[in-house]
């Protein structure tokens, strides 16, 4: 049997304390939230059979722990002796051994240390705010973004334009803070030293000079050889600036678009009115490869020299005869021709058979006797008869002699007088020589023309769909005299001017022009007509 | 009734502006290609870009106009102006760009002025959907009343578990004290808690109620159908917690990248002047 004194201490609403006391008798005293315990503590965080009360065999009073914890100064014990001024955390509550009066075993006090918290402002504590901090979060995050790009894309290549030490440290690195300024991709040909931009931007907010260009083109001459007509025609088109720069031309960063301009617009403002620049041309307005471009002229090669030529409107059809020196038809070359061995021997030729292509543009090859005329015509360069059969070299008539006067002195003079009516003349001119000469005769010198168009530039490649016959008409021709260029009407069947038209598309200045090259100025050499 | 919202103001009043800006750009745009293909430093370029810039600064002062009560015009005016043209904002600044894009400040400030954009559309959205989800989870109470209501069950719900055996009284007493809304910003935007200790007490009610006494077992009943509507109720406090949250998660991108794309514009705008 244990007597134990409780004493209950609580406190009112204003917080003075009250100390209820009560005996209890029991064999053993149990304590919990159950309403059968002999110490009954309604709250929720006990167990309904929290602990024990109890006297040990040998005397000693125990509090032991039956479905709860016990604590004693932080530590959890199963088993605890009652002695005097002792102190257990049961739950919420704590439980302290008083000095006892002489009739009872022990006395505990018991008070409520952790009340239970106000529900809803506790709950109202464990309910967070949405989105709480969030205009601190966003102001952090602007401030954090704002300096990253003024110090990236601002400051860093605004010092480095600024700071002059810091110019020449950053030009050693492949790329300048600067880097971040560009807008659009550098062409090709100035990509090797496109990323740092100082070479082009030489100062702060001023445009790009001439000057940054020429030092690297230094052997540029001008687009225009009449320095005159060149100050004319480049003359100040904008507030700014006293003349034309390269860069208002020569667009940067633009690519994969090419660096030069290439619209009409350019061609036109002089060449739609073309007194206005040079008062003096003979040129005619263009405005438009439809409308008002003029007929082709043919450059025919009149002499030996590259200054020996004439440029002939394909409209005087009467003096477009080409003299080449050379006697060639046509018309005997083309389809089923009779080869030179019987008349079993028959062979198709086409264009492609003596004109061979070269390079991206499919530019032509000269004919080459030994290329493309040997095979069929071998038997004109072979004299005397069939038992004796003598073959003389094709090229200079010098080795021609010297091989008829090695191979054949008895002849020589007979099989010259052969070659010379026979077989050179079959397909070349051949002229008398004067008394002096050493040679009885000679083949007049070939003037082949491999350029009709001087001015204008055309790509067989990108016209490889059609046939060639559609623009070179040559199967009735009989002479090589006759030129079998097309003329403007013929390409204005597949092209139109500055607008495209139906089935025909747009063809710019550009598209058969190139501006007044710089690189052969000589473009003003040429005789004006 | 209410006639007009921020779509319909004025009879699509911003919305037939923002087709014709956009049609006149595309129209200008096709018209007039510059030899070297459009870029932003063409006429139209500079044209695109002087109007584009002059409405982006229009659309961020729309952030300090809707703070100000006393100013010109109707706020639903200036919002629904706001996102009809800041569309149409955004098409002229693609022609702007003629579509050249790269490693560099110009394109940083596009993609700035697209995160803004995107986020807008999402706020939007967001402002189209929540406030009547909103109404119809709260119906007529508030938050704090909510919470009110679930501290009450929490009590009624205490007082009977004190009359239960440990593992009943311990799930509740958890169930009480341990059920947090909105801990982390993930939870708030899903409105949902995987381990919430009310659903989870409902859990273990459900199979802990086997063992009773005959008298605790009617207590039983009442306790399980507090726990299942006080469950409901903090569902209910989450779902309005997440509506709340998504109503304004999609400012955490729209103010901060409207900032850093100001600042992205005036470098931009200088960067192309320094180096002309």
């Amino acid at each position: 049997m244990i007597n134990c004194l409780l004493i209950k201490v609580s406190y009112n609403s204003r917080g003075v304390l009250s100390r209820s006391y009560r005996t209890l008798t029991a064999e053993e005293i149990t304590i919990g939230r159950g309403a059968e315990c002999t110490i009954h503590l309604p709250d929720p965080r006990l167990a309904m059979h929290h602990a024990v009360i109890k006297r040990l065999d040998d005397g000693q009073i125990h509090l032991m722990a039956v479905n709860g914890e016990l604590e004693v100064e932080g530590a959890i014990l199963k088993n605890i002796a009652l002695t005097n001024g002792k102190q257990v955390m049961i739950g919420p509550y704590q439980l302290k051994v008083e000095p006892a009066p002489p009739d009872v075993n022990i006395t505990v006090s018991l008070v409520l240390v952790h009340r239970l918290p106000d529900d809803f402002q506790d709950l109202k504590a464990r309910t967070h705010e949405p989105l709480r901090g969030a205009s601190a979060f966003k102001r952090r995050l602007s401030l954090w973004m704002v300096a990253f790009i003024a110090l990236v894309f601002l400051a860093l290549p605004l010092a480095q334009n600024l700071i002059p030490k810091l110019h020449d440290a950053m030009a050693e690195l492949p790329a300048g803070f600067d880097r971040v300024w560009s807008p659009g991709h550098i062409s090709n040909s100035h990509r090797h030293f496109g990323s740092q931009c100082f070479n082009c931007h030489e100062v702060l907010t001023q445009k790009v000079t001439d000057q940054a260009c020429v030092n690297c083109h230094q052997n540029t001459e001008p687009h225009i050889a009449d320095p005159a007509l060149h100050k004319n025609v480049f003359k100040s088109t904008s507030l700014f600036s006293d003349g034309i720069r390269c860069a208002e031309c020569h667009r940067e960063h633009k690519a994969p678009y090419p660096l030069a301009r290439q619209d009409n617009a350019m061609c036109v403002k002089c060449h739609g009115n073309i007194k206005a620049a040079d008062a003096k041309t003979t040129l005619p307005n263009i405005q438009d490869f439809d409308h008002d471009h003029p007929d082709f002229k043919l450059t025919f090669i009149t002499g030996a020299t590259e200054k020996d030529f004439e440029r002939i409107p394909q409209t005087e059809t009467t003096r477009l005869i080409e003299k080449s020196g050379l006697k060639f038809p046509h018309d005997q070359h083309f389809g089923k021709v009779q080869g030179p061995n019987g008349i079993l021997d028959v062979r198709e030729l086409s264009c492609a058979n003596c004109h061979h292509s070269e390079g991206k543009e499919m530019r032509f090859k000269a004919v080459s006797f030994k290329r493309d005329c040997f095979d069929c015509h071998k038997n004109q360069l072979e004299v005397g008869s069939s038992e004796a059969k003598l073959s003389v070299p094709h090229g200079a008539e010098q080795n021609v002699i010297n091989t008829l006067k090695v191979q054949a002195p008895k002849e020589m003079l007979h099989y010259s007088e052969s070659l010379k009516v026979g077989g050179c003349a079959y397909c070349h001119e051949v002229v008398e020589t004067k008394k002096e000469d050493a040679l009885p005769w000679r083949v007049a010198p070939l003037h082949i023309n491999q350029d009709w168009f001087r001015k204008a530039h055309f790509n067989h490649a990108s016209h490889r769909t059609q046939q060639c016959q559609s623009c070179h008409q040559v199967e009735a021709s009989e002479s090589s005299e006759d030129v079998a260029m097309p003329d403007r009407k013929s390409c204005l069947r597949c092209h139109s001017g500055n607008s495209p038209k139906p089935k025909r598309i747009a063809s710019s200045c550009m598209t058969c022009h190139s501006f007044h090259s710089s690189h052969a100025a000589h473009d003003g050499a040429l005789p004006k007509k | 009734m209410q006639h007009s919202n921020i779509f319909d103001y004025k009879k699509y009043r911003y919305f037939k502006l923002a087709v014709i800006v956009i049609l006149i750009a595309f129209a200008a745009y096709l018209l007039f290609e510059p030899a070297v293909g459009h870029y932003g430093g063409s006429w139209l370029g500079y044209g695109l870009g002087t109007l584009s810039a002059i409405m982006v600064l229009w659309m961020a002062w729309y952030g300090v106009r809707k703070r100000r009560y006393r100013s010109r015009g109707a706020t639903q005016g200036w919002l629904s102006a706001h996102i009809y043209l800041g569309t149409a904002m955004t098409v002229i600044v693609t022609l702007h760009s003629g579509f050249h894009f790269g490693i560099n400040i110009h394109t940083l400030a596009y993609g700035l002025l697209l995160i803004v954009v995107t986020s807008g559309f999402f706020g939007n959205y967001a402002y189209m959907i929540y406030p009547r989800l909103m109404t119809e989870n709260m119906g007529e109470d508030s938050l704090d009343g909510l919470l009110l209501r679930i501290a009450e069950t929490d009590k009624l719900a205490r007082q009977i578990a004190l009359l239960m055996p440990d593992d009943i009284n311990n799930a509740v007493a958890r169930a009480c004290r341990e059920t947090y809304i909105g801990i982390s910003l993930l939870e708030q935007l899903r409105g949902f808690q995987a381990d919430c200790p009310s659903a989870q007490a409902v859990q273990q009610l459900t199979v802990l109620g086997n063992d009773l006494s005959l008298e605790q077992r009617k207590l039983y009943r009442d306790l399980y159908s507090i726990m299942v509507r006080r469950e409901s109720l903090v569902k209910r406090v989450r779902q309005d917690l997440m509506y709340r949250a998504r109503l304004g998660f999609w400012l955490y991108f729209h103010v901060p990248f409207t900032v850093a794309l100001l600042v992205a514009m005036l470098a931009h705008i200088l960067a192309v002047f320094f180096y002309w």
